[in-house]
């Protein structure tokens, strides 16, 4: 091209800039028109595999339907399941086909369980794609791990367990979420010793999938919490004390008394919300005794629990702080007064508009 | 005539310069969107997004949708944000004084009634009018209608700052068709982050002209015959999948449209929420929150989702185009402008020293700058100094870069997304991106100069309203 170019090339009428417009000028042309042309062809090829994926689905699917359908022990396979696992062994060694068949696996693992799923498990292993799934972990590419590991939770392959536990703290969050959903979905709430060394933080998004899972299994005596309240992971105190709230853990009540002076903002605000969902009364004396050294957001919270645990000897308190800066104390001390001493809101609720909070002139507007 | 020469010369190598350092700097950041964009298919390939969207632990979210005179499609509207399968969510429709039927409708079709609803004015907005409304069908009990004095779009969400509860708020148009997964995927980013805080999170916005809506839910994907709305749709996913994608990338993001996005309550609040006094309230009070999170030294984000969860119509008339662009330019002005201690200051970081230069330089200045060099060719030409080989080649190049680049967004698109999947659809783009640069640019253009001209010499004029047509609907079940 740079020769075609130079045939035409004259330094005194073409200076060097505009020689190299020239250039870039028909690089670009050609490539648009190659580009376009294999535009169309990536367009023509992205529905051609639809289509396909879809074909492979259609005929593959009467099969393993068929496989599930064939037998009363999911343990021990019959003759036709057998014929069914040597059609589609082979079909596996294509990447794309086995992704086809594990999506229907998915499906279907959706939409059964008990000997269903056990029967899906058993297909998983004789039709070789353990294999595939089991190589995924000691692939490069985080990625792929990440998928590997997310398949052999689906499939409930424990005897793997040993091979994914060390990813629990792998660097990339991707990973190690996957093989967190791994643990508690094969494992349950024994699933969560991974909790006594993690040493990375657990993300909210993660930590809402675990309570998901766990939310979701039939069993659900819950183990000692108490070691990951006392963990030195904040993410995993924030877990526990999630656990603590769901769980109704009101043994733990004292290990939270303790924790009101943790150094973690977040986690002192955590434990006040658990302490009031676990009617952890001993709470307030102390909580009152510190009121002024909280910060904002807990001084909230701790009166979101006085909404609840409110006793009548708390009224010189609420009436205190009806007049605190902060609107929504303002609020919720003047809802508590209501229903502590309707008497008492009636006399504020009359003072002039010039005398009320911000808060009263909002619930009680002078007319 | 040495010094005219001198002269002549200085202005060949600064329009140089500067076309060299566009050109790059799009080349660069295509690059970069390719990588991230590779690595959010990854990251997101294997998510369990169905964890999140049953469960009752997930943060609640706000969608704030101001409305101003939407009479002729509010029911539908509201009935296509209640029905998002997020949920932990409530919805919050602020009628900015409207002078229409809008609030008479909404009563009538989700059974309103006032409601006494204490909330704390956080951000000084005007005042209601007929009040806060719920509704006495339990179907609706997410949905909150607040009925205000008008105040524009900036005051409306402000409102709806002041009464939501939640954490998380989703400021959007109201007449934006929302997918039914959009809000599981835009908390993600926030919900995820355990290395400082995502303030906001932004989403692609995609033209929903001629596409097919059947009960507030997207069908069909099609491309309209329209050229102009086609144009946009390329322009859309040029800047949308390149541009800003690969800001995500560099966490340089100025801008989150004002169509859709989830915002941090805190960070929105304590900013002082939207400024009233700009039509570009969107960029505005990115900008705003950015700055305030660079002056507290708080390790902060704003992410970018590039799935396409938003869909809103696109102007179909010149008329209405130039007016949208107009406003646009004004709020880049005033916005670059109010924070201009920003622009090169090593003290906000990346924020001071790369995203606000090149939204001054590739973005505010560049329609002065396109202008200053037609003028400056016309005088060459007048002067019959022009060597037309010379200005031929480069007019190619840039044309032709122009078209090309287009390509590489349909490309992006392609192997991303694929929205556009019906055959014919692949000539379609290609002519289009052949097209484009004469059937839009210049009209981009002409609104980005007009807008400079009203900013500075027509001060009254403020927004710029789009006449709405309705997306296509067929209620048919």
């Amino acid at each position: 091209m740079v020769a075609v170019f130079s045939r035409f090339y004259s330094p005194e009428e073409f200076p060097f800039l505009i020689y190299l417009t020239w250039v870039t000028s028909f690089v670009l042309f050609v490539s648009f028109v190659v580009l376009s042309t294999y535009l169309i062809k990536l367009r023509k090829a992205l529905r051609r595999k639809e289509k396909e994926r879809k074909d492979c689905k259609l005929s593959y699917e009467p099969f393993i339907i068929e496989y599930l359908y064939s037998s009363e022990d999911p343990k021990v396979l019959t003759e036709r399941q057998h014929e069914i696992i040597e059609t589609l062994k082979p079909k596996i060694q294509s990447a794309s086909q086995r992704k086809v068949i594990i999506s229907i696996l998915y499906n279907l693992m959706n939409e059964v369980s008990g000997e269903m799923a056990e029967s899906i498990k058993l297909f998983y292993y004789k039709t070789g794609l353990i294999e595939y799934g089991v190589a995924k972990l000691q692939n490069k590419n985080w990625y792929v791990i990440a998928k590997g590991i997310g398949e052999l939770t689906r499939f409930n392959i424990k005897e793997v367990h040993q091979q994914v536990e060390p990813f629990v703290n792998h660097e990339r969050k991707e990973v190690r979420s996957e093989a967190h959903m791994y643990m508690v979905n094969l494992f349950h709430f024994e699933g969560l010793t991974f909790l006594d060394n993690l040493d990375v933080p657990l993300s909210e998004w993660n930590q809402i999938q675990l309570l998901e899972v766990l939310q979701k299994i039939d069993n659900q005596s819950i183990c000692d919490i108490k070691p990951w309240l006392n963990s030195k992971n904040d993410t995993v105190v924030i877990f526990a004390l999630k656990l603590a709230e769901i769980y109704n853990q009101y043994e733990v009540n004292t290990t939270l008394l303790g924790l009101l002076n943790h150094p973690n903002k977040n986690i002192r605000i955590a434990v006040i919300d658990a302490l009031t969902h676990l009617y952890g009364i001993e709470a307030v004396e102390k909580l009152k005794a510190n009121f002024n050294n909280l910060s904002v957001e807990e001084q909230i919270s701790f009166f979101q629990m006085l909404e609840k645990l409110v006793m009548p000897t708390d009224e010189p308190f609420v009436e205190a702080h009806l007049f605190h800066k902060n609107f929504d104390i303002q609020l919720l001390a003047l809802k508590i007064l209501k229903s502590i001493n309707i008497d008492k809101y009636f006399e504020f609720s009359g003072l002039p508009a010039h005398k009320k909070s911000q808060a009263m002139l909002k619930l009680t507007p002078t007319n | 005539m040495d010094w005219l020469t001198t002269i002549i010369k200085i202005f060949h190598w600064l329009f140089f310069a500067y076309s060299f350092a566009a050109i790059a700097s799009y080349i660069v950041l295509s690059f970069i969107s390719a990588k991230e964009t590779i690595e959010y298919l990854k990251r997101n390939s294997f998510v369990h997004y169905k964890d999140i969207l049953s469960s009752s632990m997930s943060p609640s979210i706000t969608i704030i949708a101001p409305a101003y005179n939407e009479s002729l499609n509010i029911i539908e509207n509201v009935r296509s944000l209640l029905s998002n399968h997020y949920v932990n969510y409530n919805v919050i429709i602020v009628n900015d004084g409207s002078s229409d039927d809008s609030l008479e409708k909404l009563i009538e079709a989700y059974d309103l009634v006032l409601d006494e609803h204490v909330y704390n004015e956080k951000i000084k907005t005007q005042s209601l009018r007929a009040g806060i409304f719920k509704s006495k069908n339990p179907a609706f009990e997410k949905l909150l209608v607040v009925d205000k004095e008008n105040g524009g779009k900036a005051d409306a969400l402000n409102m709806g700052l002041n009464i939501s509860n939640s954490n998380y708020v989703a400021c959007i148009d109201v007449d934006c068709l929302l997918l039914e997964n959009a809000l599981q995927k835009m908390i993600k980013p926030f919900l995820e982050d355990t290395d400082g805080k995502v303030i906001a999170a932004g989403g692609v916005i995609r033209i929903a002209n001629a596409c097919k809506i059947k009960q507030g839910k997207l069908i069909d994907v099609n491309l309209p015959k329209n050229l102009l709305v086609q144009a946009q749709i390329l322009e859309y996913i040029r800047a949308f999948l390149l541009g800003r994608m690969a800001w995500s990338r560099l966490n340089g993001l100025l801008v989150i449209s004002g169509a859709f996005g989830i915002f941090d309550k805190e960070t929105a609040i304590a900013v002082g929420g939207y400024d009233t006094n700009t039509v570009g309230e969107d960029m505005e009070i990115i900008v705003r929150m950015r700055r305030y999170m660079e002056e507290q030294n708080k390790k902060y984000k704003v992410s970018y989702i590039p799935d396409p969860l938003c869909w809103t119509e696109a102007p179909d008339n010149y008329k209405s185009f130039i007016s949208q662009r107009n406003r646009w330019t004004r709020g880049t002005i005033e916005t670059l402008k109010k924070h201009r201690k920003i622009g090169f200051n090593p003290n906000y970081g990346s924020f001071g020293m790369l995203s606000y230069p090149y939204w001054l330089v590739f973005e505010r200045l560049a329609p002065i700058i396109e202008v200053v060099g037609i003028i400056y060719f016309v005088i060459l030409v007048i002067l019959e100094v022009v060597i037309w080989k010379y200005a031929l080649a480069f007019l190619l190049l840039a044309y032709l870069f122009s078209v090309v680049f287009s390509i590489i967004a349909i490309y992006s698109e392609e192997l991303t997304y694929h929205q556009y999947k019906k055959k014919g659809t692949g000539y379609k783009l290609i002519l289009l991106s052949i097209l484009e640069p004469f059937i839009l640019h210049p009209f981009v253009l002409y609104a980005a100069i007009k807008g400079n001209y009203d900013y500075y010499f027509n001060k009254t004029l403020k927004w710029g309203k789009i006449e709405r047509k309705g997306l296509a609907t067929d209620n048919e079940d």
